[in-house]
């Protein structure tokens, strides 16, 4: 029996055009042999979970170029509102650290700031993405 | 470690005469203010004109933003103003649309309306100094339209303005993304280029690699991406808009991405200049090619960890931006992977430049690293580098063809990819990234500044109150004109109508989605609100 790829959303939120960083991290976890759903830019809270619904996806990975926060809570709680509490979000960009501390607080499992490598993000998603058994037939 | 440049050249230990086979002083590189212009296009460099010292301003409020812009004047910055904008008016609707009351004010001004910008200019002189408005394309025209409405108000004659305001559609490709379609980008920026032309206003308009570099290019990269959009660009306005290329010669603004490997840089910029000079005269038939460089330290090299050491990363790139010889310079601060500057950071800036400018030396000569058989060799290597690069998008097509083709797309993506993983190898160090790390609990703390999602629903509420205080018969008529000509051919220029309309206060969100639906898409970029106006 082939194991299934881990499947991951990658996405912008709201009107941040800053799209390197999703774009680099999206050819990582290909590489990486992950399945990558990339949203790409102007994405709403709604868009993104609704697609994370429909994608049955482990794990949402949001890019974040500093103050979009009040939006990257929107999507924790209508996520969680939908009755999906086992697919984590984390959320990678240059995000202050007391913010951090705050979106963790909030439900953001972790945070990749600048500087993350490519295996950290890697092992991570391996380790905390929702466990394969768990998923949707 | 890699001895390289970011396009892959392997650095010798040393350079000497046989790196510069064939060297001539006339062809390659004339006295400064001669052909090809290597050296500069000011026989006295900075002594005949100082660069202009700048920061680039804008966040929460246009009152807010207009206290920054009269702290950095107090600072010393009153040879140009810089100011950008924030994601609600660069994606072209009002900051009380429902994804504007998110955002307004964050990241940049929020100047949806002309009420914005005369906030954002009280007590500031509009001539004197140079204004720089940066944002996405999409709201060039209502940019430009600004400044021309609010000179008209304080009976200023408009040709006495001297700036930039409009940028190119290039730029929706490299990060700086709004949602309008690529050919009414084209066409609103080809408007707005033309009437300011036609009108002898001193607007530049932005054709800039910077963007495209802080998205993850190379050198040789960004700057035959900036030939190719230069030819695109100045190419149409000759021959689709009728205008003569002496006059187009006066429209181009580059905005370079410098760096911190110093001598890579300045040989960047000085084969830019050559580079210009010669397809100037072959393409165009003449001799006016003198391109206003502008740089921008890079954002892109500001590190999150440890942030102070960026102040020297920071003093390195200005260096190599005024050894280069530039027109105006503003740096990214030393917090710029964590937020827009503090006063803090943006004084530390600016007395970077300041420092450069009156104890270096480095300001008093012009070109001083000609003839070194380093930055000779490196300026003929990026050029010989660039051209491949640019021959391809030629043969292409273009720079529009190679773009509807994903080519352009595609090497930006393998480049920022390329780049990601040679820090992630550590093939490239970066201090306290990559090396020489510290735990995060020993890193220094900065004073951060800081937006709030409250903020943002302030500007929303006191611009949906706003809207209904406004001359409602003449924004409607204005309008409505507008709709009109906005169905005409493309080459039918849409600048007067948008002037008009600004002028009794349409915002960008109305003046750009009535364009929208002439051209028969949806009025909201987003389909989330009607249009407002009953059009006929």
């Amino acid at each position: 029996m082939s194991e299934q790829k881990i499947k991951v959303i990658i996405t912008m939120v709201g009107l941040d055009g800053h799209t390197t960083g999703a774009e680099v991290i999206s050819r990582v976890l290909r590489d990486a042999g992950m399945e990558v759903v990339y949203l790409g830019v102007n994405q709403t809270p709604g868009m993104i979970v609704n697609a994370a619904i429909q994608e049955d996806v482990d794990i949402i990975g949001i890019s974040a170029h500093a103050s979009n926060y009040s939006l990257i809570e929107d999507v924790i709680s209508l996520l969680r509102g939908s009755g999906v509490h086992d697919v984590p979000i984390v959320v990678g960009g240059n995000v202050p650290r007391h913010t951090i501390t705050d979106l963790k607080a909030k439900g953001i499992a972790e945070v990749f700031a600048p500087g993350a490598t490519g295996d950290e993000i890697i092992n991570y998603i391996r380790a905390n993405a929702r466990a394969q058994n768990e998923r949707a037939a | 470690m890699k001895r390289q440049t970011d396009y892959g050249y392997e650095i010798k230990n040393v350079y000497t005469p046989a790196d510069i086979p064939n060297f001539s002083y006339e062809q390659d590189l004339g006295d400064p203010g001669v052909f090809p212009y290597t050296r500069g296009y000011y026989p006295q460099g900075y002594r005949s004109r100082m660069w202009t010292q700048r920061m680039t301003a804008g966040l929460g409020t246009s009152h807010e933003a207009n206290q920054v812009l009269k702290k950095y004047r107090d600072m010393g910055q009153t040879g140009g103003m810089c100011v950008i904008s924030d994601r609600v008016f660069s994606s072209c609707i009002d900051p009380d649309h429902p994804l504007g009351e998110k955002e307004a004010g964050i990241l940049g001004w929020p100047g949806s309306s002309l009420l914005e910008f005369e906030e954002l200019m009280e007590d500031i002189p509009l001539t004197g100094q140079s204004i720089t408005l940066l944002g996405s394309c999409a709201p060039s025209p209502l940019r430009l339209a600004y400044v021309v409405a609010l000179a008209g108000k304080r009976g200023i004659d408009i040709s006495q303005v001297h700036g930039s305001v409009m940028e190119s559609p290039f730029e929706n490709y490299f990060g700086q993304t709004d949602v309008s379609p690529f050919d009414q980008n084209l066409k609103l920026f080809l408007d707005a280029c033309e009437y300011v032309l036609r009108n002898k206003i001193r607007m530049r308009a932005c054709i800039i690699s910077q963007h495209f570099q802080e998205s993850g290019g190379n050198n040789a990269q960004a700057i035959a991406i900036e030939m190719s959009m230069l030819k695109e660009i100045c190419g149409r306005l000759v021959n689709e808009r009728g205008l003569d290329f002496d006059d187009v010669s006066n429209l181009p603004y580059e905005l370079v991405s410098v760096g911190t490997r110093f001598f890579e840089e300045v040989a960047k910029i000085r084969a830019l200049r050559r580079m210009w000079a010669r397809l100037v005269r072959e393409e165009f038939k003449s001799d006016k090619c003198h391109l206003l460089i502008t740089v921008h330290t890079s954002g892109r090299t500001m590190t999150y960890q440890q942030p102070l050491n960026n102040i020297a990363r920071c003093a390195i790139q200005t260096l190599a931006g005024v050894v280069s010889g530039c027109s105006a310079l503003d740096n990214a601060t030393f917090d710029n992977a964590h937020s827009e500057p503090s006063n803090l950071a943006a004084r530390m800036s600016l007395n970077t430049q300041h420092i450069v400018a009156y104890e270096s030396g480095a300001a008093d000569v012009v070109d001083p690293l000609a003839g070194s058989y380093f930055v000779e060799s490196l300026t003929n290597k990026i050029e010989e580098e660039a051209y491949k690069i640019y021959n391809e998008i030629q043969s292409q097509g273009g720079m529009i063809a190679a773009l509807k083709k994903g080519y352009i797309q595609e090497m930006l993506s393998n480049e920022a990819s390329k780049r990601f993983r040679e820090i992630d190898a550590k093939e490239r160090l970066v201090v306290g990234v990559n090396h020489l790390i510290i735990p995060p609990e020993e890193d220094f703390q900065i004073p951060i500044k800081e937006v709030h999602a409250n903020d943002s629903r302030a500007i929303a509420e006191r611009m949906a109150a706003w809207k209904q205080t406004r001359d409602q018969g003449a924004l409607t008529a204005a309008i409505r004109t507008l709709y009109g000509g906005a169905k005409k051919d493309d080459r039918f220029n849409l600048m007067p109508s948008i002037i008009d309309a600004v002028s009794v206060y349409a915002t960008v969100g109305e003046v750009i989605g009535v364009i929208r639906k002439a051209r028969g898409i949806s009025y909201d970029p987003f389909n989330i609100i009607e249009c407002p106006f009953e059009l006929v």
